[in-house]
């Protein structure tokens, strides 16, 4: 019995029956499975009311661009005399709300996972040739309570409790054995310590990563037919490893601890506090330096500019804004002629000046984008110190719903909304009509995900922000095993 | 007897380094945390208020223009921070603090501090409240978990119950060492507080007192279950290593796992639209209102059209909006009660799960929970619907004779006079403790629970 493997087998199987029979392993992974199902049916909750706003918005716009092709059509053909707020043939009009036109992001295969930040930060915009003050600043409905509290999802489940059942299951992985005298009795047979306590961590471990890893897996691959093509199937390999890498953390953290030599009841309380240190205290006092550092600009100067921005534009564009107004009584002057408009003065000026009040914000609010970036950029450099950090990052990137993929979201909006405004501009300004070839040839929203490659870079840079402490940790419990007092 | 035993308690709680080290690290944190909190108050507050004195300042200075153009520019209405922020921010990163008061619509809130900072702000808000409700209890533990079990082990229980000392006794005595010890590490902090209470100029100094004395009125409760929940699971733990393990489990069910449950289960109970719902079912009603309004007061029912002339559009802006506000106000409401009910429930699982009921209660006398963002809301509200309302009236007064010049009609500076600068001051006391009896009654049923079962769970014998 000297070869090690064969020792690591039957300690295995030894300590893999001993737990079967006190029922704890069970009792752990019975009550990882149920939090996790738990997580899961809320994260499709969730993804399922996103997906359908989505759809709703979609059919929404395609509904309200057929209706107002149709009226455009009444209007040209003399059935209908134009309404000088809703007309359909004067981009003024459709340029702003009458278009309904919407920027959406889409959710990812992996979303239910991990809601992120999807419940503060929009994912979609409707889209208008006015000051991006008038739509960027919308938020999703939600009790802020609920926000406060946070959501369970599959993100909370393994970040925060993982690492508990863990401990409850190994903190006294070795403690236990000496303190009831049976640790002399095993290693005056010819066995290393190091292969027993191997042993020891794989039985406990197995199931626990197995059931945190599959049971996620093979939901999402049954609900979630549109997993299946290579590159989403990698991101969820990603994902998997991720897991892993962060429960053997904590595993390995235990077994250190344990390799320390003290009571049971110290490694409990050693434990929970470098628990409560790590995930708890460390990601908040992060978040206070790493906004003390980077801070965005005040929002109280935001909404003082826009004022200021306002009173000038109003005060430039005065004369245009108090122009007549015979359109309501004499509509017919909004008929197109030769692919040519009368474009209301009041409405050109009211195009003119959110044209201005844009240009002159555009600054200001590029700075709250930017700092945000920052900010992100300063977590992900310092995110090694916790684990906590490095998984909740990495799992909420990876189902789409991270800080940076909706940066990268609002960067699309705003490339978006200047092409919009650039369409409709010349036609507002020189009185072009809107014809129904328009409508298909308009700008649209398309959206583009981020880059592949720079999400799997960072999801493997986090892997090895998580194994490289896992390893040292390996190494110090290896030495400090070997100085391992039995009595 | 009972001092004496808190006596010999509390000094052993010093001699094991436990009280001076963890308690240490905690009281200072918490003192720090409070000077911080102090101090980006008073900064928020004093640019805010400055803020709102131009804001006015400009709309006063307007040039002549349509009063209509007039509340295009609105006005922007600033949410004041309360003093006791710094304990409790409450909600406030989680809803807007800014409001631009324009004309059609009733605007959100705007400006979500949360909004502005990254995925790190969902682990938690640093705050006194957040360090007392999460980490308290945890403290209570680490010093308290062998109050019983460790005397049970080293046999000194048994000793001490053979000399004619009652069970009940040895309760109170441990207890009175837990909380002796608490109240000696959260001393400073609460000196501190009152010192910032006290040098606040403004004339309200009696209500944040009071407020201030509320608040340490609800941690004592949650602490003191806390404090009994510990000695109870201490007595009937057959070693102290079960007892730590039994009562850390208890912690993250209770501070962790649950609160997260229990915003599921209310949201399930009292259900709330999503974004597009509710703005989808407020259009179709506004719609519809309009269309009635409109038929039965202006004798159209298609709105802004040729059937109205110009020099009637002032009286149709006032019907307008008054068919919106009722409209709005019934929809706004709903959204807002749904909310307050499912805080409520979440208060009732409080029996169970004791912070749920603290974190209402604290931000409650904080003023900075939900109701007290609803009454700004509602001030502001009003406030638009005044300068409405002005700008309307003037239009009507002034229905010109200019048939199709309506737009080239201007106001001058003494319309925008006529409109008060917005002066909002926040709720006292008495509604923040109307709004939190359940929590308050909770918090005080939790602790007596707690009391019985821990006397119930004291060895009678050893």
């Amino acid at each position: 019995m000297t070869d090690p493997f064969r020792t690591f087998l039957l300690i295995f199987r030894h300590e893999g029956r001993v737990l079967f029979a006190d029922r704890s392993l069970w009792l752990v992974t019975a009550i990882l499975a149920g939090l996790i199902f738990y997580a899961l049916y809320n994260g499709f909750n969730a993804t399922t009311i996103r997906e359908r706003t989505i759809t709703y918005l979609r059919d929404l716009q395609q509904e309200t661009q057929r209706y107002t092709i149709a009226q455009l059509r009444r209007i040209m053909e003399g059935k209908e005399l134009p309404d000088p707020f809703a007309n359909p043939a004067d981009p003024a009009a459709i340029g702003s709300g009458m278009g309904r036109h919407f920027a959406v992001m889409p959710v990812l295969p992996l979303a239910p996972l991990a809601f992120g930040q999807s419940d503060i930060q929009p994912d979609y915009y409707q889209i208008t040739y006015r000051s991006k003050a008038n739509f960027m600043y919308d938020t999703e409905i939600e009790n802020p309570w609920n926000l406060l509290t946070g959501h369970f999802d599959l993100c909370f489940v393994i970040v925060y409790v993982l690492p508990l059942l863990v401990f409850s299951l190994s903190y006294n992985l070795l403690s236990a054995e000496r303190e009831h005298g049976t640790l002399k009795m095993l290693l005056s047979q010819p066995v290393d310590l190091s292969t027993i306590v191997a042993g020891k961590l794989a039985v406990r471990a197995l199931p626990v990563l197995l059931c945190a890893t599959l049971l996620p897996a093979m939901v999402l691959l049954v609900l979630r037919p549109q997993l299946f093509d290579i590159k989403n199937l990698f991101l969820l390999v990603l994902f998997i490893a991720e897991i892993i890498a962060y429960g053997l953390f904590w595993f390995v953290l235990a077994l250190l601890v344990n390799a320390w030599g003290r009571s049971s009841g110290t490694n409990a309380l050693v434990l929970t506090t470098s628990w409560v240190f790590l995930v708890l205290v460390l990601p908040v006092i992060l978040n206070v330096i790493v906004s003390t550092i980077e801070p965005v600009p005040s929002r109280t100067e935001l909404a003082a500019r826009t004022r200021v921005i306002a009173i000038h534009t109003l005060n430039r564009y005065n004369d245009l804004l108090s122009a007549d107004y015979r359109y309501t009584t004499q509509p017919e002057i909004l008929l197109p002629k030769d692919g040519k408009i009368d474009v209301p003065i009041r409405r050109k000026g009211l195009f003119l000046l959110q044209r201005d009040q844009d240009q002159e914000l555009q600054e200001l609010l590029k700075q709250f984008e930017t700092q945000l970036a920052a900010q992100q950029a300063l977590v992900d450099r310092f995110s090694f110190l916790s684990p906590a950090i490095v998984v909740n990052e990495c799992l909420t990137m990876l189902a789409g719903s991270g800080t940076r993929r909706h940066l990268h979201f609002r960067e699309l909006v705003d490339r978006f909304h200047r092409e919009w405004k650039a369409y409709f501009e010349p036609r507002i300004l020189r009185g072009v009509a809107i014809k129904e070839a328009d409508f298909h040839s308009m700008p649209a929203f398309t959206w583009q995900e981020q880059s592949f490659s720079a999400v799997v870079i960072d999801a493997l840079v986090r892997l090895l922000q998580i194994l490289i402490p896992t390893l040292l940790m390996v190494w110090l419990t290896k030495r400090w095993l070997f100085n391992y007092r039995v009595i | 007897m009972i001092r004496r035993i808190a006596w010999r308690e509390f000094i052993e709680f010093i001699r094991d380094g436990r009280l001076p080290l963890v308690g240490g690290l905690f009281a200072v944190l918490l003192v720090v945390l409070l000077a911080v909190g102090w101090l980006q108050e008073s900064n928020l507050n004093s640019e805010r208020s400055a803020a709102q004195g131009m804001d006015y300042n400009d709309w006063l200075n307007q040039k002549n223009r349509h009063p209509h153009d007039a509340a295009h520019q609105g006005m922007h209405v600033f949410k004041p921070i309360p003093r006791l922020f710094l304990i409790d921010p409450g909600i406030d990163p989680f809803v807007g603090s800014t409001i631009w008061l324009r004309s059609h619509r009733q605007s959100e809130v705007k400006f979500r501090p949360a909004q502005d900072l990254t995925g790190l702000q969902r682990f938690g808000t640093l705050s006194a409240a957040w360090m007392l409700q999460i980490l308290g209890p945890l403290f209570v533990i680490v010093l308290g978990f062998g109050a019983l079990s460790g005397e049970r082990e080293q046999g000194t229980l048994r000793q001490t119950l053979s000399l004619g000392v009652a069970p009940q006794q040895i309760l109170w005595g441990k207890a009175l060492a837990l909380a002796g010890s608490l109240a000696l590490l959260l001393l400073p902090a609460l000196l501190l507080a009152l010192t910032g209470a006290g040098s606040a100029i403004e004339q309200d100094r009696l209500d944040l007192l009071i407020r201030l004395i509320l608040l340490g009125v609800g941690y004592a409760l949650y602490l003191g279950i806390a404090i009994f929940v510990t000695l109870a699971v201490s007595a009937v733990a057959p070693s102290s290593r079960i007892s730590l393990v039994l009562l850390i489990g208890l912690w993250i069910a209770s501070v962790i796992v649950a609160p997260r449950i229990a915003a599921d289960l209310s949201k399930a109970w009292h259900p709330n639209p999503t974004g597009v719902e509710f703005n989808t079912r407020l259009d179709n009603d506004l719609e519809h209102r309009y269309r009635k309004v409109w038929k039965e007061k202006l004798g159209t029912e298609k709105r802004w059209g040729p059937e109205l002339p110009l020099n009637r559009w002032g009286e149709a802006l006032k019907v307008d909006d008054h068919a919106g506000y009722e409209v709005t106000d019934e929809h706004f409401a709903r959204l807002w009660d749904a909310f307050a009910l499912q805080q409520q429930s979440q208060e009732w699982i409080g029996l169970a799960v004791p912070v749920l009921a603290i974190r209402g209660f604290s931000m409650g006398m904080a003023g900075t929970d939900f109701f007290h963002h609803r009454e700004f809301a509602q001030a502001a509200e009003r406030q638009r619907r005044l300068i409405q309302d002005t700008m309307s009236k003037d239009l009507i007064e002034h229905a010109d004779p200019l048939g199709n010049q309506h737009f080239s009609y201007k106001a001058g500076s003494s319309l925008w006079a006529s409109v008060p600068p917005f002066e909002y001051s926040p709720p006292k006391v008495g509604f923040a403790l109307r709004h939190n009896k359940t929590s308050l009654f909770v918090l005080l049923a939790g602790l007596l629970t707690w009391i019985g079962i821990a006397h119930l769970a004291m060895p009678r014998s050893a």
